[in-house]
Order: C-alpha cells, then structure tokens, then sequence
C-alpha cells in the first residue's frame, strides 16, 4: 500500500513534469552543460570565435629557439601543433573551447582553479591573444577573432571571474593530489624524489587486484601512453582533449587510471571539485538513521559481484555499504534500486568512495534518468525505444520476433540497467562502460543493436523468449573468442568476438545519434507512463477498503482528481505527493461538490466544516490526507442511509466521540448546514422538493391548456415558460427557515451540561422554564446529543431531505476529471425536467385522471406523447408517493419501535406540515432518546435528561 | 532422451521479495539452496523439464526481480505465462496480501486460463517453531479455494513440496496433442538441449 502510494508519488510528479516539457526544447545552457558535462549552475557568462593553440612544456623548450611565448606575435601560425580554430566559453568556474569543424580534434575545459598566469601577448593593433599557463605547465595560446571591443569585453569578464574565484584556488591542491593522473607525472618528473610521493587513494582493485589478467590488457603500456598524453595536453580538471584521447580511450582504459578517465569524461569530477566533503557529510549528518532504502541496501549487499574477492571482504562491502546510502540519502525520490548495487560495486573497483558517489549521482541523474526511478520508467522506455531502433536497422530480425511474439524488452532490460556488468565478463563490460561514460547513453544502444547483428543469423532460426536468451548467454560467454576462428588472415584469426562487438557498435551503428533516441524517447514517453500510471492505479485501487457507497467508477474518478489535484498543486515545486493538505482538499472538493467552494471564494477558518471534514477523514491526525482517507471519507458522505447520514454529520462535530457538541458546536454544526445547502439558498442547484413543485406547476399549466382544447392525446410542450426566479426564492427562504429554526430548535431542546438538582423540581412547568432560560444564557454549558440532533433535523423536511437525498446528490462524483465545466446546473435541471416529459407526462395524467369524469383508461402512456429525453437528473421514482419515498425506508429501522403509536396516525412523510412536525416533536423526542438508548450504544442519553419528558 | 513431444510451459514467479521465489526456482531446477544469491534484475530465466504422466513437460520460468519498484515490470513477464506461483512467506502477514494482489493483478490482466498455484513458502521455519507461524495454512487454502488455485506449503530449504507444485501445475496443463493443435509445437528438440543453461537439464529431466 504504501509502496504504490510512493510509486504514484513518482509517477505523479515524473509525468507533470515530462508532460509539461515534452514540448520544451533545451536552453542553450543545458545543451552547453550536457556537452560538456558541466554541473548544472555554469551558464555561458561569455563566448567568442577564438583560435587556439595547446603548448606543452617540451613543445616550448624544443621550439624554445624560434619561437618565443611572450614577444613572438606570429607564434600561433608558427608552431608546429595544430591551431585549432572554434569557440571559446566563459561560465563561472571554466573556460570551455570547442574546435568548430571537429569537436573530436580539440576540446578543452578548464577550471578556473587551475590557471596559474594569465597574459596579453604583446601584438600587433588588430590581433588581441591572450595566453593561460595551466598548473599543468601547459600553455593555452588564444587568439580572438572579432572586433577587439568585444574580446577585451571577454577577457575583462575572465578577469573578474578569476578574481572571483580565488577563494577556491586553495581547494586545488589537496584535491589534485587525490588524482592518479597527478601522481604518475610527478612520480616520472625527471628527478622526482620517488619516496616522497605517494599514490593516491583509490578503488578496491589497489588492494584487491583487478580483474582480468594486466598483461593481457596490456595495462602498464597503456599508462605510459596516458603519462605521455597528459603531459603533451594536460590532465584532469585541465585536459585538452584531442583526438589521440578518444583513441586511447577506445583501447581501453588501463585499470589504475580508469576511475579517474570515467569521473572526467562523466563530468562526476567537476562535481566532486564543486562539492568537496559533501559525501562525508552526507554520511555523518544521517548517521544511525533507518530508512527502508537502507533495509533493502543491507538486503543486497552481499550478493552485488560476489565472486570479486573485495566483495567478500568487509572492506569491499563496507564502501559498497557507504556509498549506496549516501546516495539514498542524496536523492529518496530514487533511494536504492536493485542493480545500483553492481554498478556502484563495479564504479568502486576503480574510484574511492568520494568518486563513486558522484560518478553514480551523474550516471542516475544525467545519463540514464528514470531507470532507478520508483517507476523505472526510464528502463521500460528505452527498451522501447531500443525495440524502435531494432526495428528500424534490423527490419527482418525485427519482422521474426515479432512473429514469433518473442519479447524483446525482456531480453534487453537487464543489459540496460546494468550497463552490461551482469551480462558479460566484467573485463567487457567495463570496456563498454568506458565508452559509455564519453558517448552517453546511445552507446548502450548501438553495443545492444550489434550484439544482436551479430547475432542474427541465429536469432532467426529460434522462436521464443527462453531460446534467445541462451543464444546470446552463450554469445557472451565467448567474446574473448575470435571472431573469424577459421579465416586464413591470422590478423581476421587475432580478432576476438568482444572487438568485434564494438566495432560493429560504434562503426556500423554510429548513425546512432543522441538525436535520434531522444526523439524516440519522446515519442514513446506518453504511452510508457500511460501504461505505468494505469498499471499503479489498479494496483491502488485494488488495495483500498470496502466502499459500499461508491461505485468502481466513482472510485476511478476521484483516484484521478486526487492526484490531479495534488500534482497541479505542487506543479511549481516539481515534486508529487501522495497526500493531500488542506489547501488542496479544497480544490479537490470543490471539483466534485456543489457547496465546495474553491479557495479564492471562501473564507476559511479552522472549524468551519471543510475543516472539520477534513479532520474527520484525516484519521492518524497526520494534517494530511491519503487516498484511502478520502475514499472512505467521501463513501461516508455521500451515504443515503438517512440515519446513518445524520449520525455521520454529527460525528464531524464530535470530535472526542463524547456523544455530544457544547454549545459552539451547536454553532458550528448550524454553520456547517448553511454552508453545505448554500447552493441551494441561492437557488444554484434545485432539491427534490422544488423540482416537485416545478413539475407541478407545468402539470397544472399543461392541464389548463388541456381543458381548453379539450384534446384526449395530451401533448407536451417542448417549452414551458417557468419564472425560475419565484422557485429560487421560495427555496431560499425555505432553506434560511430551516436553519434559523435549527437553531432554534437545538437550543431548546440542547440539555444542560450540568443539571441543577432537577429532581427537586416536581412541577413541570418550572422544569420547562429553567430549562428554557438555561438555553438562553450564554453563560450556561449545555450539550446536544446526536439523539436530539437527529431529531432536530427531522423537524425539518428540507434538513431531512438533505440528509436522505440532496447531501448525496450535490456530491458528484461521477463527474470525471476532464470535465471541469461545473457552470449551467440550473440550466441543465430544467433541460432535464422538460427533457423527461415522463415525470411531467405522469403528473399531468393524474390531474387529468382525478379530475375527468370521462374514462380514464384512455390515458395509457401511448397516448402522452414526450420527447424522448434525459432522465438523469431526477431519478425514477414511485410517482404516486414521491412524498414519502425519500424518507420511508430510511424511517424504517426507527420507526418499528415505540414511536410509531407516538406518532399515531400522522404519516411520516414530507406532507406533513410543519406546524404538525413542531408538535410531535415533543412527543417524539422522548421516545427517540430511548429508543436511542437500545438502538445504538454510541448514543449518550443520560438518565437525568429523560425525567423531563417522562412525565 | 525421449522423443516425445515436449510441451514448453512459459511459467512466471510473483511475490513479495524475499519470500524464496528464487530458491524455489534454485531447488526445483538444480535441487540446491543458496544463503546469498545475486538479486534477480528484471527477470531470472531457467527452464526444467519434466515428465509427468504420459507427457514431457518443459518448464521455462521466469523468476521475477524481489525488490517492490520492480512491480510495474511485471506485466512483461507474466504475459503469455501459462502458468503462475504466487509466492508468499508463511511468516510474513504482509506478504500474503501481496499474494492476494498478485493473484487478482492476474486474472484481471493475464491469459485467460493461467494456471496459478498459491504456495506459503518457509514452511522449516514454522516447523522449527509454530509461533513464527503468520499466515494460518486455513487462510491460504481459502483463498486458494476462492480463486481457484493450486495449494501447497512449501520450504524450498528443506525442498518439501517443491516439486509437487511443479507436477500439479504440469498435469493441469492440457496435452500435447491440444497444445499441437493450438498451433504451439515446432520446438526443435536439438534446439532446446543446445540451449540449455543448467545443468540438471542434462539430466534428462526431473525426478518428479
Ligand atoms: N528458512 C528458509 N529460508 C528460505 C526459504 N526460501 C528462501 N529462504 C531464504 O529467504 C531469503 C530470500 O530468498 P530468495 O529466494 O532470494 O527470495 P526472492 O526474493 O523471493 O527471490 C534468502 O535468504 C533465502 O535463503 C525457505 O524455504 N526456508
Ligand atoms: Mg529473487
């Protein structure tokens, strides 16, 4: 229950919001951020066209002789690296440069923090360049194209944020020292005291060793090529990424230096940068707090990559522990997924802690959102979006599997959501992730598109879910296969299956572009979460009590205005909720009934009776209120039992269920009468008993005109002139009386909290009299039971009606959330009236029948002609006794006690006339007390007030 | 091997997590019981055959992931399931009234006539002791009587009653002759024991 009541919570606040920006393109700034991988508060402060040029300290001192950095003002056109010609960006802590015509052949982002000189390279009038020496001791040359106003306008700014950013220089230093990037250049730094550095903290794989064998990843190579890289263009918060960077990375990562290429190329640096000490805190502030996400954190960590030896150490489950409930306590909207455990067990293999937390927190957020969502949503579409590309490239695989109804989505879900890690040999696995981290999330597209071309043939030739799944089980097992075992090329021979792989990923698929699956994603979202949130009603729906009021769809409806209700409420926070608070329930009342009004016209105070309704349902006192309180709530409410209907509205003024209301309450309970029928005091909405005598009158018309013409077939109009005004005022009035008289009433008949001795008293009157001016006196406590408010509203037919019927019926709860048009109930009622020419029809042949003399069997219902017509307005009903109807059955179970003779004759119905009503009510009350007293043990009749009617 | 038709059986496990639906799976397919298993994401699929009477039944189960959020997957998995174990642990109330949901999710959204058995798992532990008993065997039969079902307590621990769900399941599967006729056979043999991924497939089949 609770469950589904989060994942709703979810799925609520997922769909605004995807809904809301579906059509919504990027900003600028997000498409810059996601490029780069830049954290979410860098916006362009400034861009230019710039040239240039990256110079490493060997380049300088190699060229040292031709080419001086600080007078030579050709130098650019000089060097022999390449002058790459592009955009340079400004945000708050970066400067971006992007290569125009390649992105691959120069990217460079860089820290403000890392730049130790900047300077204006001494040129001729028209050329402006400035040059930035990294703490990399590399040399970014610029040279700005453009009107030289505005670059000294882009330098200026560069400037200020430089200045700006001082006070975070000093976070540098410890923070590069955490880098194996740093370590391996200094360690190699020609005269480098070797004993005085020391390797950085890193992933489990230092202490446990890596898997895979190193000489066969030819590990120690592959560094070299990165010490050399890093040098040449620089490292980490400071890299020029150049084309040879994309080529080692597809070599594969060397072990030692994957955590750190993974946290660079994810952008999880710069938020580790931006954050330092965060993950700690995180920790230490939620220390011995319990959570369910944690529950089921402890539940899966032993089995999160077992067979690695760190993951059956304490160490290893110790990290995996930390780092999976800080990022739990980071973000509950996703808390912990399963899977989560093996991508972050697989991130700590290769990073500390602190680096895992934040490669994870981008992983989850940026590249796959919504896969470990409480919905996961995200999974179920992009295995959709996956099965559309599937179609798309692989038209005949895609006719098989159709045919042969195999599902495709189950086969590739847990590729997806693992990134591969429990798919295939980890050594593989983290090879695609390395991609991964540079390409986003179309990577995982086209390495599962290629494994099943690869495949195909074979994928062909099988028929259902189970089969397709062995075939490529087995694939994986063998991708350090060759591919081409019989080729007579020995270097086709060399070629193993897993290389393979990725070339037909990323040659054969690269027409996969980001473009292309966002576009998918977008079109299949609405469905997707259409699916979810029809799937999480039912299973909502299903799991609330017994509602014997309300019917399947009634429940339907206010499922839908509920969560309606709460997520164009919280819309502008952009998180969803399961429960509803007060502001909210009155919107959401005001949706379904005709009384409620929305917040803008109603002046609320705490114990008007919205609020006390609302209280009433809000069981565990939590100041909010779930589904289920609102369901059941509303069940209550919109009870026809007359009886239980009046107990009902009392119990909502009992708050402590004492059986009783003080004198405030009598107040407020009056109050709550006048606003649940103000509708029908201004005549907005018509009761049974005004629609009587609405129905009356055109029968009393249809009849004169009838005796004029002296027609046998009578015929309807199909208008009738009605003066609404006069039936409106007279229910007003008749609604004002009723609650004046309530109160009166209550007043006289409330018994006094403390009785003074009235035992004494043996004359009646006397009784009578201090009675009375005990009701009057303000100062004197007095108390109603719910026996002499029932009987209070009994006395009167419009109160009584209410309770039966009209309450009921301004609660419209078949009304769907789609049709918020509330307007034209009047109008609607006498469409209805004229449109159910039965009713009328019907009276208009009683007149008829009563009053001719002629035969009345001619009147059968042939001979009244109607339009065919709406008749849900009025309910069919006994046309005889519409009097009594309402009130008969529900008088029932009372009625078959005592007080029947009490009532003697005088029928109890609506007929009877006020004044009448008035005089039974003594009689009554004190019969009803007793019969109370047997009926319902909830009712507190105290023996001392029966003495005065006893007599 | 024989050269009896096979039937496949598409079978799907629903329940609360951690009420032992894999270690069902695990005890019925390789008669084995494991402390720690790697969690099931998304689905878990092993297949088992067995013969039963006169048919040769070939069980390909889908054993659903534990964790709750992992529900709204489930329709992809249950869909075209000819069979269902809806699993609940006799010491957790709580997972019974999942089982109820899961049952109703079923016959509201699965194939028509889905053969489900409701199976009260960890029956040891109550063995053991009857106070960690939650969930009366009275409560599980009636529902199972209400909807229909197969019935049986299980301990995939000790593999009491574990095949028996399995063989009640199989022999209310129709015959192979309907099942052909239904337009289901063309299953390569050669195919399905290429393609076999436990071991006790090799086997030949179940000792049930
Ligand atoms: N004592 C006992 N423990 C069991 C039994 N079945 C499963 N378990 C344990 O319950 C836990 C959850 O089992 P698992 O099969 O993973 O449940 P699943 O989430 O439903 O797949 C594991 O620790 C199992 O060892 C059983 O019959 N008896
Ligand atoms: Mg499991």
């Amino acid at each position: 229950m609770s469950f589904f009541n989060t994942i709703r919570e979810r799925a609520s606040s997922l769909s605004i919001f995807d809904k809301a920006n579906v059509p919504k393109k990027p900003s600028k700034d997000e498409l810059f951020r996601e490029e780069f991988k830049l954290p979410d508060d860098e916006t362009i402060i400034d861009e230019t066209a710039a040239e240039m040029l990256v110079v490493s300290k060997e380049d300088s001192n190699q060229n040292n002789a031709s080419n001086n950095f600080s007078s030579n003002e050709n130098q650019l056109s000089n060097h022999s690296n390449f002058v790459f010609s592009g955009k340079l960006y400004l945000t708050k802590h970066y400067i971006v440069f992007r290569d125009s015509f390649d992105r691959k052949s120069c990217v460079i982002v860089l820290n403000l923090s890392t730049v130790k000189k900047v300077e204006r390279i001494p040129s001729r009038a028209y050329v402006f360049a400035l040059s930035i020496v990294t703490n990399c001791d590399i040399k970014l040359l610029i040279q700005f194209i453009g009107i030289r106003s505005r670059s000294e306008e882009f330098s200026y700014k560069l400037k200020t944020c430089l200045r700006d950013n001082v006070s975070n220089t000093k976070k540098i230093d410890p923070f590069l020292e955490s880098l194996y990037s740093e370590f391996i250049v200094k360690k190699n730094e020609p005269g480098a005291d070797k004993s005085a550095i020391h390797s950085p903290d890193g992933g489990l794989g230092q202490l446990f060793k890596y898997p895979g064998d190193p000489k066969k990843l030819r590990d120690k190579s592959k560094l070299r090529l990165w010490y050399d890289y890093f040098r040449r263009y620089g490292r980490n918060l400071s890299i020029a990424r150049q084309k040879m960077f994309y080529k080692l990375l597809r070599v594969g990562l060397p072990n030692r230096l994957r955590g750190e290429i993974w946290e660079l190329t994810s952008g999880a640096m710069y938020l580790r940068y931006q954050n330092l000490g965060i993950y700690e805190k995180l920790l230490k502030d939620n220390e011995g707090t319990s959570s369910i996400a944690i529950d089921e954190i402890e539940k899966d960590l032993n089995r999160s990559l077992p067979e690695y030896s760190a993951y059956q150490s304490e160490e290893g489950i110790g990290r995996l522990r930390r780092v999976l409930t800080a990022y739990s306590w980071k973000n509950p909207d996703v808390g912990y997924c399963q899977a989560m455990n093996i991508v972050a067990a697989a991130l700590l293999i290769f990073q500390t802690e602190e680096q895992a937390f934040w490669t994870l927190s981008v992983l989850i957020e940026k590249f796959v959102p919504g896969y470990y969502s409480k919905t996961m949503y995200g999974t179920l579409l992009d295995q959709k979006v996956f099965e559309s590309l599937v179609e798309k490239t692989m038209p005949i695989l895609w006719t098989h599997i159709t045919k042969y109804d195999i599902q495709l989505s189950v086969v590739s879900l847990p590729w997806f959501l693992s990134l591969f890690l429990n798919s295939m040999p980890l050594v593989f696995a983290f090879r695609i992730i390395d991609v991964f981290f540079l390409h986003g999330p179309k990577a995982l597209f086209q390495v599962a598109l290629a494994i099943l071309r690869i495949n195909g043939e074979e994928l062909l030739e099988i028929d259902d879910d189970g089969t397709f799944i062995s075939v490529l089980k087995d694939y994986f097992s063998q991708l350090d296969d060759s591919a081409h075992p019989n080729s007579k090329d020995p270097k086709f021979r060399q070629l193993t299956k897993f290389q393979e792989l990725l070339i037909v990923a990323f040659k054969e698929f690269s027409n996969i572009t980001d473009e292309m699956i966002n576009q998918e994603r977008n079109k299949h979202k609405p469905s997707i979460l259409q699916n979810i949130e029809t799937f999480i009603k039912r299973s909502q729906l299903r799991n609330l009590p017994r509602t014997p009021n309300l019917s399947k769809e009634h429940i339907s409806n206010i499922y839908d205005r509920f969560y309606n209700c709460i997520q164009s409420h919280k819309a502008s926070l952009g998180v969803g909720s399961s429960s509803m608070e007060f502001k909210t329930y009155q919107q959401f009342m005001n949706g379904f009934c005709d009384w409620a009004l929305p917040e803008e016209e109603y002046d609320s105070h705490p114990e008007d009776f919205l609020h006390r309704l609302f209280r009433n349902w809000d069981k565990d006192s939590k100041g909010v209120l779930s589904l289920t309180d609102v369901v059941v709530g509303l069940d209550k409410l919109v009870n026809k039992n007359l009886m239980e209907s009046i107990s009902y509205f009392f119990e909502i003024y009992d708050y402590n269920n004492k059986g009783e209301v003080d004198r405030e309450g009598i107040l407020q309970i009056s109050e709550g009468l006048l606003y649940i029928t103000k509708p029908l005091q201004d005549g907005k909405v018509f009761d049974f008993l005004t629609k009587k005598s609405i129905e009356n009158y055109i029968a009393d018309k249809i009849v004169e005109k009838q005796n004029e013409t002296n027609d046998e077939v009578i015929l309807l109009p199909s208008e009738v002139n009605i003066d609404q005004e006069i039936f409106q005022r007279e229910q007003g009035e008749r609604y004002l009386s009723a609650a004046s008289d309530f109160i009166q009433r209550a007043f006289e008949y409330a018994q006094p909290a403390e009785v003074p001795e009235l035992i004494e008293i043996d004359d009646k009157k006397d009784l009578e009299k201090i009675k009375a001016n005990a009701a009057l006196d303000p100062n004197h406590p007095l108390t109603l039971n719910l026996a002499t408010f029932r009987m209070v509203i009994l006395a009167d037919e419009s109160y009584e009606l209410l309770f039966s019927e009209t309450l009921s019926s301004s609660i419209h709860l078949d009304r769907s959330t789609n049709i918020s048009d509330k307007g034209g109930i009047l109008r609607d009622m006498f469409d209805g009236l004229l449109a159910d020419g039965r009713r009328v029809a019907n009276q208009v042949r009683r007149r008829m029948d009563s009053s001719a003399t002629s035969s009345s069997n001619n009147h059968d219902s042939s001979s009244i002609k109607s339009k065919p017509g709406n008749a849900s307005l009025i309910e069919e009903e006994d046309e005889d006794d519409f009097g009594a109807d309402a009130t008969s059955n529900d008088y029932g179970d009372l009625l078959e006690n005592a007080e029947i003779q009490a009532l003697g004759d005088v029928p109890v119905s609506n007929n009877v006339k006020k004044d009448d009503r008035e005089n039974e009510l003594k009689v009554l009350h004190g019969e009803m007390t007793e019969i109370e007293k047997g009926l319902q043990n909830q009712s507190i009749s105290k023996d001392k007030n029966l003495i005065e009617f006893e007599n | 091997m024989s050269n009896k038709q096979i039937t496949p059986v598409k079978l799907v496990l629903l329940g609360e997590a951690a009420v032992g639906k894999s270690s069902l799976v695990l005890r019925f397919v390789s008669n084995d019981f494991q402390e720690n298993k790697e969690p099931t994401i998304g689905a878990a699929f092993l297949t088992q055959r067995c013969i039963i009477g006169d048919k040769t039944i070939k069980f390909e189960i889908w054993d659903t992931a534990g964790q709750e959020r992992f529900a709204s997957l489930a329709p992809m998995y249950y869909r075209n399931a000819q069979a269902a174990l809806v699993v609940y642990d006799i010491t957790k109330p709580a997972s019974f009234i999942k089982a109820r949901h899961w049952i109703k999710e079923l016959h509201e959204q699965a194939s028509k006539d889905i053969i489900i058995a409701l199976v009260g798992n960890k029956l040891d532990v109550v063995e053991e002791d009857e106070s960690n008993r939650k969930v009366a065997y009275e409560e599980g039969e009636t529902l199972a009587n209400e909807e229909g079902l197969i019935f049986l307590e299980t301990s995939a621990k000790t593999s009491f009653n574990v095949k028996e769900v399995f063989m009640n399941i199989g022999q209310k599967i129709p015959n192979p002759e309907n099942v052909t006729a239904s337009g289901e056979q063309g299953r390569n043999d050669a195919r399905v024991d290429l393609n076999v991924n436990n071991d006790s497939v090799e086997n030949n089949g179940c000792n049930c």
